[in-house]
């Protein structure tokens, strides 16, 4: 089974609230200081699925791909690193201030670029932007199904069982492939990296593609193409009043309590 | 929130190695390392884990299923480790120095039936130099090894041997001529196996720190092994070969003064940045920067010193100088920097709540093992006075 799986370098989400800053003219998002960027945390485990597939399967090859910065490299050498056998950087100084809708796109070209795939493996969102459309938009370019937030899966005949994380349970569902699924952070913990693999992976090459390589051209992509416009991005002001309930007994502080949040509408 | 610990390493892939390291410490080690501190044990679930890495193979030569990594690397990985919980560093230690020697000076014999052993690994080293009258003054050892046909039989009396009971083999240091003069002439290394008739693992140590790893005293009561079981084969050579295998044990010490160093800083940068006084945050008060400083410039001085030898070994030249240098340093300012971040703590610095009191118990005996810091300042002065004949 040859497997193709997504990964995406983002902001390390442990830093500080008080590192966190935003040019709201520019309408971007700067960088903390002397902060490495990291894996988005379900990208490893997307990884984890394609290696245990494989494995299971005896043979295919696992192909990772990343839109990003040339930093982005770190993020594809992490998942070589664990395992999987060729990387592609798709990376563009037209890619700047892209959106999910484009950032679909591309990946859904260089995925067509890297040709044989039984199996498209993403994280189900990635924690700085947390919106979790790019597995959706790259199946529906692709015109193959797509399962989301999965726990865990296993080969069915010519397709593939799901189990999903539902609000209140889990599910299973079966796909046929190809087919994308996303994969949940319940689908358990990725493997660390082998010093063996890290010498490894540290002697692969990995392919770098511009926008060009994957047939986009430069009316399709950046800040002026975006489909979703970006009206603001701000840090939230969050405001917070206490107030103490007065009450001789705790019943009425209590029936004091209903009164005001029923006066609020929040109950 | 990770810092880049890996930033002074000069060759990428060690970079890339020493950082993954430091992932699994901050997700692994750091949340249980005083839970198995304080209560003595031995963390099997961790040494799995660095096995599973593959650290007990990283010095090993590639031609015996080993990474054959460099000595730089083994430094940056043994920093991180101690970083997390100093006894790690301390169980790899002797592994990795064991292995080494029989690398270098073991038969052809000896390095195809342990090393390839040592990667898995299957089995795990210890070296036992120090006696009840034997410490500092290695060569005042009394441990005997008498040939006997084919066989060598063991007596004597060993201590503080770390790794002393889970070890799989031990690098034992006798003499097999107590009247030599000089005396490091009669002096043998033996590969003893566990399980050798006459040969037992007695008390385990309850120490200050540098706990969950076991030190312990050996007893050899006419242990019986094969003359293949001398070091390099030769008689008379075990001082040098050991003393020259030290060196790449001080390089561990120093990495594990680094680490600890590393761990009590950043717990206590952050710590003042939080805690307020006298209506403003600590770290506002100037004397507090200035101890900052002073511990980050001391880390960082002690970690170039470190990487400085272990490149230096890496090279192929003699570095006990180096190694002296590095090991005397970092594990004098990892003295000063974990009492530094205890004074930063105040009070709760002394509960347990908090792993400063680890830090500080763990840093003395680096300080006293692998050579005390009297010992090393010898080593360095004998090394300086070879470079200035007059
Ligand atoms: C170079 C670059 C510049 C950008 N500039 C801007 C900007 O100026 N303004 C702005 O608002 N946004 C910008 N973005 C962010 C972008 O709009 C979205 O964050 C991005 O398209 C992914 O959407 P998401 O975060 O919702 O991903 P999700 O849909 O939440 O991610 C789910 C999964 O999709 C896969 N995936 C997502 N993105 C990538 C990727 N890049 N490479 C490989 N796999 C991926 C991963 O497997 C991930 O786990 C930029 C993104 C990139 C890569
Ligand atoms: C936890 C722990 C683990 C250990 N693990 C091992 C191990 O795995 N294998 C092993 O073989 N040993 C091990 N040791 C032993 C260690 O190497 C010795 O304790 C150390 O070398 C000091 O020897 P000593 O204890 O006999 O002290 P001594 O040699 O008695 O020294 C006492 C004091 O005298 C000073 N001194 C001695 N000689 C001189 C001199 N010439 N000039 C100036 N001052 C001097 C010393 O610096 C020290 O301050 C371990 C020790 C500890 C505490």
């Amino acid at each position: 089974m040859n497997i193709i799986v997504c990964v995406k370098q983002i902001p390390d989400p442990e830093t500080p609230a008080a590192s966190f800053k935003v040019d709201e003219a520019a309408k971007k998002v700067i960088p903390a200081q002397g902060i490495a960027p990291v894996v988005n945390p379900y990208d490893p485990q997307a990884t984890e699925a394609a290696l245990r597939l494989r494995d299971a399967d005896g043979g295919g090859k696992i192909t990772v791909i990343s839109l990003g910065p040339d930093s982005a490299r770190d993020a594809i050498k992490h998942a070589l690193a664990m395992g999987a056998d060729e990387g592609v950087l798709l990376s563009d100084p037209g890619f700047d201030g892209i959106d999910n809708f484009q950032t679909a796109t591309a990946l859904a070209k260089a995925i067509e670029k890297v040709g044989e795939y039984d199996l498209i493996l993403m994280g189900r969102a990635a924690a700085d932007w947390d919106m979790g459309v790019v597995p959706t938009g790259v199946a529906s370019i692709l015109g193959i199904p797509v399962v989301s937030v999965a726990k865990g899966m296993e080969k069915d005949g010519a397709g593939l069982k799901v189990e999903r994380v539902l609000d209140d349970g889990f599910e299973t569902v079966e796909t046929s492939l190809p087919a994308v699924v996303s994969i949940s952070n319940e689908f358990g913990e990725p493997r660390y990296p082998q010093l063996r693999q890290i010498m490894l992976a540290a002697k692969k090459t990995v392919q770098v593609w511009s926008a060009a390589d994957v047939g986009l051209g430069a009316d399709e992509i950046g800040a002026a193409n975006r489909w979703l416009p970006l009206e603001a991005l701000y840090v939230p002001v969050v405001e917070s009043n206490v107030e103490i309930i007065e009450g001789d007994t705790p019943e009425e502080k209590a029936t004091a309590l209903a009164q005001k949040l029923r006066a609020a509408k929040l109950v | 929130m990770a810092r880049d610990y890996a930033a002074d390493i000069s060759d990428p892939v060690a970079g890339e190695i020493v950082s993954n390291v430091g992932v699994w410490v901050d997700k692994e080690v750091v949340p249980v390392a005083s839970d198995y501190e304080h209560e003595d044990a031995f963390p099997q679930p961790l040494v799995d884990g660095m096995a599973n890495l593959g650290l007990f193979g990283i010095k090993v030569p590639e031609a015996y299923g080993g990474l054959d990594l460099s000595f730089e690397c083994y430094a940056g990985v043994c920093m991180e480790l101690a970083r997390g919980w100093m006894s790690l560093a301390g169980i790899i230690n002797t592994h990795v120095l064991v292995g080494y020697a029989i690398q270098e000076y073991g038969t052809e014999e000896q390095r195809q039936k342990f090393l390839p052993r040592l990667v898995e690994p299957e089995i795990r080293c210890a070296l036992s130099i120090t006696e009840p009258d034997a410490g500092s003054d290695a060569q005042a050892i009394k441990t005997q090894a008498r040939r006997d046909g084919d066989d060598y039989v063991i007596n004597g009396q060993k201590m503080w041997v770390t790794n002393g009971q889970r070890a799989g083999v031990y690098l034992v240091l006798t003499k097999t001529d107590p009247a030599a003069s000089p005396a490091h002439r009669g002096i043998s290394a033996f590969l003893v196996e566990a399980g050798t008739a006459g040969f037992t693992s007695g008390k385990k140590f309850d120490k200050l720190g540098y706990k969950g790893v076991e030190t312990t005293e050996l007893s050899f009561d006419d242990a019986r092994v094969p003359a293949s079981a001398l070091l390099s084969g030769e008689e008379g050579r075990g001082f040098q070969h050991v003393m020259s295998a030290l060196e790449v044990g001080r390089i561990n010490v120093a990495s594990r003064g680094v680490g600890v160093a590393q761990a009590a800083f950043d717990d206590a940068i952050r710590y003042a940045q939080k805690r307020v006084a006298f209506g403003k945050p600590i770290v506002e008060h100037q004397a507090q920067q200035i101890r900052l400083a002073e511990m980050a410039t001391k880390i960082r001085a002690a970690r170039l010193l470190t990487l400085d030898a272990a490149r230096k070994k890496d090279s192929g030249v003699r570095s006990d100088l180096d190694a002296g240098m590095a090991k005397l340093f970092a594990t004098e300012i990892c003295q000063e920097v974990t009492l530094d971040a205890l004074r930063i703590h105040g009070g709760v610095g002394y509960s347990k709540e908090l792993p400063l009191e680890r830090y500080y118990r763990d840093a003395p005996v680096m300080v006293i093992a692998e050579g005390t810091s009297d010992i090393q300042k010898i080593v360095i002065a004998r090394n300086l006075l070879r470079d200035y004949p007059v």
